[in-house]
């Protein structure tokens, strides 16, 4: 470790959700991950990832095109870019991988990027938080069971993994060197359990939280149905909170608890958190530098259970 | 890129063309001085004279080459003497162009360009010897697996391409010299590794020839696979009963020496004369032979169970699939034969009882015995290994192991089996409930291409899941079978109808590969999910039962036991066979033969049949009595040899060795065990290795012919 403590220095991709909707992702990444030596360095100047489902589905030179540039962006800092939502996983690492593997897709891509006077080159790796944090060549689950000074015990938290993380599972390579299962995983379990609290399972786990894919944009109802689903299977196992690492997952599972209120009038006041928000929690951070007061459903029962 | 590589070609072969090259005749003779006398047979003083012979193989050559253009080309190759072209060189008019040739134009080599020596070289060396010459004066060029099959839409580049290996070709040829096979006599006696039915039908049928047949099993029984099946398809007959007669046939045939629960330790020498080193692992139960051996007259176990009955320790039985219980002395099931106990020296207490219980007359339990090693003298060998069910629950999806009432297929056999654990009441784990409605996974990990499971096509699983059907339609009434499949692949003799005839008792099909399967924690029912493709609609069925039909591959020993004897495998684990089609039962391993589910998934017809042709083939040598060997052996120029015996260590077959001869240490190729891999004669720091057929000499000229374009 470094005098500073800092081991690792990434560039901190923030996404469109996480700072429009729950900026506590934010605010808790950078500081709960410098506890942990890694320093998340602002990525300026970039752009939205863009969404997969959004962009990919109707124009994918667009969708090469602006996703390069973010590239470019963390390649003129000579960082990996690290970041925090499965939706931007999805877009970034794959472009970056997609393009370093082509070559034809590759200078494609570059033509492009000329117009603004940018080259990819390839040069940089994309990281998800998340498996910085499982991963021991960055942190491990050790460490962060030692950062914890408030522990969240008592608390019975269900973990949602979101889809673009872990699927499709031939082309995850950090699924075959770190975690290995994509059908069932239960990485994201033990990190929970490290921060104190009760890792919980649930029927059909591995279902897509409904939004993902354009589906949130193009039928919203049919979108809550599948959130619906995964409320009520949810609710079976009587859970303190939800927590997730995926800002879009988390604002269909937040804000849609609402929107499944007005249209289907069910309530289940679910508190949904990012895993950062729960890793700040455990390492003292309080509630208003979290901003969990901006969420959707109330954080306050399952506040009250845990401080 | 393609096409600046044909102009270099092109250029390459114009240069040559221009170039007229000195005689080979010179290296001819050099070679032969420097050839042992013992290695090389009659040597030749003439000017080469070599018959270039082009094949069209239909259009597999010549639809993609200009057959004119090459047969043009070899006329200028120096040493040729003719050169003529044929649509099918490997047909009897084709053979006789070769013989012809070689009387009227008084050839010294002969080259074929057409497909490959694995293929058609025994053919051509046989036209050879027909016309006269010695069958090793021929050599192949290889223009249509390597060249037109492989560039068919270059017509231009696989043209100079034959141009280049047909020249290769005729620098070797040019050099080749006479040789003669050696015969070894062959030991008259088999092996077969693996009882199941595969291996019983080979072993029975090698000792219906006369064979004496030693039978290797790693289980303390016989039977395998098939031995854990209820009823087989289609014909629905009783698994057990079919196989029992089977089973007690090679234990009495007096030609069989049946050897269970023993393994395969090592495997030295060659086809003929194989000495097989058996580990007999420790069974700690004398047979009634082993017991008088010892001096105890009519003793031994006869199977009557007094020590199972005493017996303090209790197991999962693996031959029900864990699902009941067994003592730590047991035999597999009532019918097993041999009929003598076995104990579990992993988890046998030693208390004793055993040994009380057997009493002072049988003596039959010797709780201090040791593994024993076996070595025995065979002629040929088959390896029948068999297979494993791939663990599914890497299938993580469909929760194997997760939940309770998701099973494999083979549990379902023994669920399903009147003399199975539950006495052929198939019931659901959880609760011991009749299941109502039950779910078949079919391709469970078969056909899968997502890295967890296995590519390939199990290829039985079809059908034995129609037939579990029928039988829980036939035994539990209203109960449903839905099946979740691909395709069904009912290929066999009967089987389609066998479909029909499911179809029709009410079982329901749903096309659609099963995503995902979720478990009711309150009623522990199962929802299949699984995407209908028939009706084009996502499907969430309830069932009561999922019974996985589960890949297979191969059993855990194969890999050991094929390195042994030398088999390859391919990248599936299968055991490779000589070629797929016309020699399925073969190794590339003289002498070692394939039967059955190890080299690839097989149903029991299959199986059977294939165990037939390995007992026939393996059978041949030992009938004929003697083996011709390649005579691609090494051999050392002694006056060159250092004696250093780095060659020795080198050697893969242990053919090799040191010896004293005239005062000095030489090395000595025992002939018959080599197989002219070339590692000595590639290495050997003094060159005191000559490789016959594949000598320096030979190899410089094919390099030279290549790189110089013909200038040497």
């Amino acid at each position: 470790m470094s005098e500073s403590g800092i081991n690792h220095k990434f560039a901190f991709y923030l996404g469109c959700i996480a700072p429009n909707r729950y900026p506590g992702v934010e605010s808790a990444s950078i500081k709960a991950m410098k506890k942990l030596g890694v320093e998340l360095v602002p990525l300026k100047g970039a752009s939205c990832c863009p969404a997969p489902g959004a962009f990919g589905s109707i124009d994918l030179a667009v969708f090469y095109a602006m996703a390069a540039r973010n590239l470019v962006l963390a390649e003129q800092m000579k960082m990996d870019i690290a970041l925090v939502c499965n939706g931007c996983y999805k877009s970034i690492w794959e472009v970056n991988h997609k393009l370093k593997h082509n070559k034809d897709l590759r200078d494609a891509v570059n033509e492009v990027l000329k117009e603004v006077d940018m080259e990819y080159k390839g040069t940089i790796n994309v990281y998800h938080t998340a498996e910085l944090l499982y991963n021991e060549k960055f942190i491990g689950v050790d460490k962060i069971r030692d950062s914890v000074t408030n522990p969240l015990t008592g608390a019975r938290i269900a973990v949602h993994y979101g889809c673009h993380l872990v699927k499709p599972h031939k082309d995850r390579e950090f699924e075959k060197e770190v975690m290995l299962n994509t059908e069932h995983p239960v990485w994201m379990e033990e990190l929970v359990a490290a921060l104190g609290a009760t890792p919980v399972e649930y029927r059909n786990k591995m279902q897509c939280c409904g939004a993902g894919g354009g589906v949130r944009g193009y039928d919203i109802v049919h979108a809550l149905d599948i959130t619906n689903e995964k409320l009520i299977n949810l609710k079976e196992e009587k859970v303190d909170a939800l927590t997730d690492i995926c800002p879009f997952c988390q604002l269909q599972f937040d804000r849609g608890q609402i929107e499944i209120q007005e249209k289907f009038g069910v309530t289940y006041n679910l508190p949904v958190l990012h895993f950062a928000e729960l890793l700040g929690l455990a390492q003292g951070m309080s509630p208003q530098d979290l901003g969990l007061d901006l969420h959707g459903i109330s954080c306050e029962p399952f506040l009250q259970k845990v401080l | 890129m393609p096409e600046k590589k044909a102009t270099t070609k092109k250029t390459e072969s114009k240069k040559q063309d221009t170039k007229k090259v000195a005689p080979v005749k010179q290296e001819v003779k050099k070679q032969a001085a420097a050839a042992p006398n013992a290695a090389v047979g009659s040597t030749t003083e003439q000017k080469a004279r070599i018959g270039v012979f082009i094949c069209h193989c239909g259009t597999n050559i010549a639809g993609s080459m200009d057959i004119k253009e090459v047969q043009e080309y070899a006329e200028t190759i120096p040493g040729v003497a003719f050169v003529d072209n044929y649509q099918y060189m490997c047909s009897t008019p084709g053979q006789g162009k070769i013989e012809k040739a070689i009387k009227d134009k008084k050839l010294t080599g002969i080259v074929v360009a057409a497909c490959t020596p694995r293929l058609h070289e025994p053919t051509f060396r046989t036209a050879t010897k027909e016309g006269g010459l010695n069958p090793f004066r021929f050599e192949m060029a290889n223009i249509r697996d390597q060249n037109s099959w492989v560039h068919m839409h270059d017509r231009e580049g696989s043209t100079d391409k034959a141009k280049d290996a047909i020249r290769i070709a005729v620098a070797k040829a040019a050099l080749l010299q006479d040789l003669y096979p050696k015969s070894v006599p062959v030991e008259k006696t088999a092996m077969v590794v693996g009882a199941g039915v595969g291996g019983m039908q080979a072993a029975l049928d090698l000792a219906a020839a006369g064979i004496k047949t030693y039978l290797i099993e790693a289980d303390t029984s016989i039977g395998g696979r098939m031995s854990q099946l209820d009823k087989t398809f289609p014909t629905l007959d009783c698994s057990q009963c079919i196989l029992t007669p089977k089973m007690v046939d090679v234990g009495r045939s007096p030609n069989i020496e049946l050897m269970t629960w023993s393994e395969v330790h090592a495997v030295e020498g060659y086809i003929g004369n194989f000495d097989v080193t058996i580990r007999k692992k420790a069974r700690g139960v004398l047979t009634p032979k082993e017991a008088e051996a010892r001096g105890i007259v009519g003793g031994g176990c006869n199977g009557c169970g007094d020590c199972d009955a005493v017996c303090p320790v209790v197991k999962p039985n693996n031959f029900e699939v864990g699902m009941k219980p067994r003592k730590a002395i047991y035999i597999n099931h009532p019918q097993v034969v041999p009929l003598i106990y076995t104990i579990d020296f992993t988890s046998c207490v030693k208390c004793g009882l055993c040994v009380t219980a057997c009493g002072p007359e049988k003596r039959a339990i010797d709780l201090e015995s040791k593994d024993e090693f076996v070595t025995v003298k065979i002629g040929t060998a088959i390896l029948a290994t068999g297979y494993d069910i791939f663990p599914i629950e890497k299938k993580e999806e469909w929760g194997y192991k997760r939940f309770e009432n998701v099973i494999t297929s083979l549990e379902f056999e023994r669920l399903i089996c009147a003399s199975g654990p539950t006495g052929g009441h198939l019931v659901r784990p959880s609760d011991g409930e009749t299941p109502k409605r039950v779910g078949f996974v079919l391709c469970a990990g078969s056909r899968d291409n997502t890295g967890t499971g296995k590519p390939y096509c199990s290829r039985f699983c079809c059908m034995y899941s129609l037939k579990h059907a029928h039988q829980i339609i036939e035994k539990i009434p209203g109960c449903i079978p839905y099946i979740f499949y691909m395709d069904i692949r009912s290929f066999g003799k009967m089987y389609e109808e066998f479909y029909y005839r499911i179809q029709d008792e009410g079982a329901k099909f749903i096309r659609g590969r099963v995503a995902n399967i979720i478990e009711d924690k309150a009623t522990k029912n199962l929802h299949v999910m699984a995407d209908d493709t028939l009706l084009d609609r996502p499907i969430d069925m309830e069932v009561d039962l999922v019974v996985l039909a589960s890949a297979i591959q191969p059993s855990a020993d194969t890999n050991r036991t094929r390195k042994l004897f030398g088999v390859s495998c391919s990248m599936d684990g299968w055991l490779l066979e000589a070629h797929p089609k016309l020699n399925p039962c073969g190794t590339t391993t003289a002498g070692v033969f394939l039967a059955g589910v190890c080299q690839g998934p097989k149903d029991i017809p299959d199986t059977v049949a294939s165990a037939e042709g390995a007992a026939s083939a393996a059978s041949i040598p030992i009938h004929m009595g003697e083996v011709e060997l390649e005579p691609y052996f090494a051999s050392c120029i002694e006056d060159k040899c250092a004696g250093c015996g780095m060659c020795v260590n080198l050697c893969p077959y242990s053919a090799l060795s040191l010896v004293e001869k005239d005062g000095r240490t030489v090395m000595q190729v025992t002939e018959a065990k080599c197989k002219g891999c070339g590692t000595c004669g590639g290495f050997c720091p003094g060159g005191a290795i000559w490789m016959n057929h594949f000598t320096t000499p030979q190899i410089v000229a094919q390099i030279d012919a290549f790189l110089l374009g013909g200038e040497q």
